[in-house]
């Protein structure tokens, strides 16, 4: 006999959820050791702080993965809340990045900006979009 | 279909656990915010015994 339509759901978007929460937790646990690790190891080894680079990269490819993956887990309607809201982030991305860029050649930007600014952003976008989504669909 | 939940006394999350979807989705798919998907739409006709015409009308 099959399992409920709902059981199959909830348990697909369970392990979905938990599997993405672990990989986000092991992305910012090798951003960390890639960030910070130098100061600890310091110069001497090279090679350690780009191993610690390519661990970041490798286990980056794993979060989009295990994202695509929460994202199929979803039902339709939160999984519009959240194809929305990563539209916007991307826009958001893209138009203030771009704004960036061609206001700095011409001049008219006074300070530096660290390139960490622009993922920054997207990411507080994402968050804030997503929210309103939930609210909007309330 | 709010009429149907409501003629079988069923909750929002009665019918979206019967479904499996969200009680989001389906209060959204009645306050018509939100249109389901075909796999959805084909549960909730199973779910009511009704045709998928038999419970959502085409506005256009």
């Amino acid at each position: 006999m099959d399992a409920p339509q709902d059981a199959v759901s909830y348990r697909a978007e369970t392990r979905a959820t938990g599997g993405l929460v672990a990989w986000t937790l092991a992305w910012t646990a090798t951003l960390a050791l890639a960030r910070f690790g130098p100061g600890f190891w310091g110069d001497l080894h090279p090679v350690v702080t780009w191993a610690a680079v390519v661990a970041n990269l490798v286990v980056g490819v794993g979060w989009i993965v295990a994202f695509t993956r929460f994202l199929r887990a979803l039902d339709d309607l939160q999984r519009k809340i959240v194809q929305d809201a990563l539209a916007i982030a991307l826009g958001a991305g893209w138009v203030v990045g771009f704004g960036y860029v061609v206001a700095d050649a011409a001049g008219l930007v006074p300070v530096e900006v660290e390139v960490a600014a622009l993922p920054a952003l997207m990411g507080v976008v994402f968050l804030a979009a997503f929210v309103i989504g939930k609210i909007r669909y309330r | 279909m709010a009429d149907l939940r409501s003629a079988r006394a069923w909750t929002q999350a009665d019918v979206a656990q019967r479904v499996g979807v969200s009680r989001q989705t389906i209060n959204a798919i009645e306050t018509g915010k939100f249109d389901p998907s075909l796999p959805v739409a084909f549960r909730l006709a199973r779910l009511f015994e009704l045709r998928i015409d038999e419970i959502f009308i085409d506005e256009q």
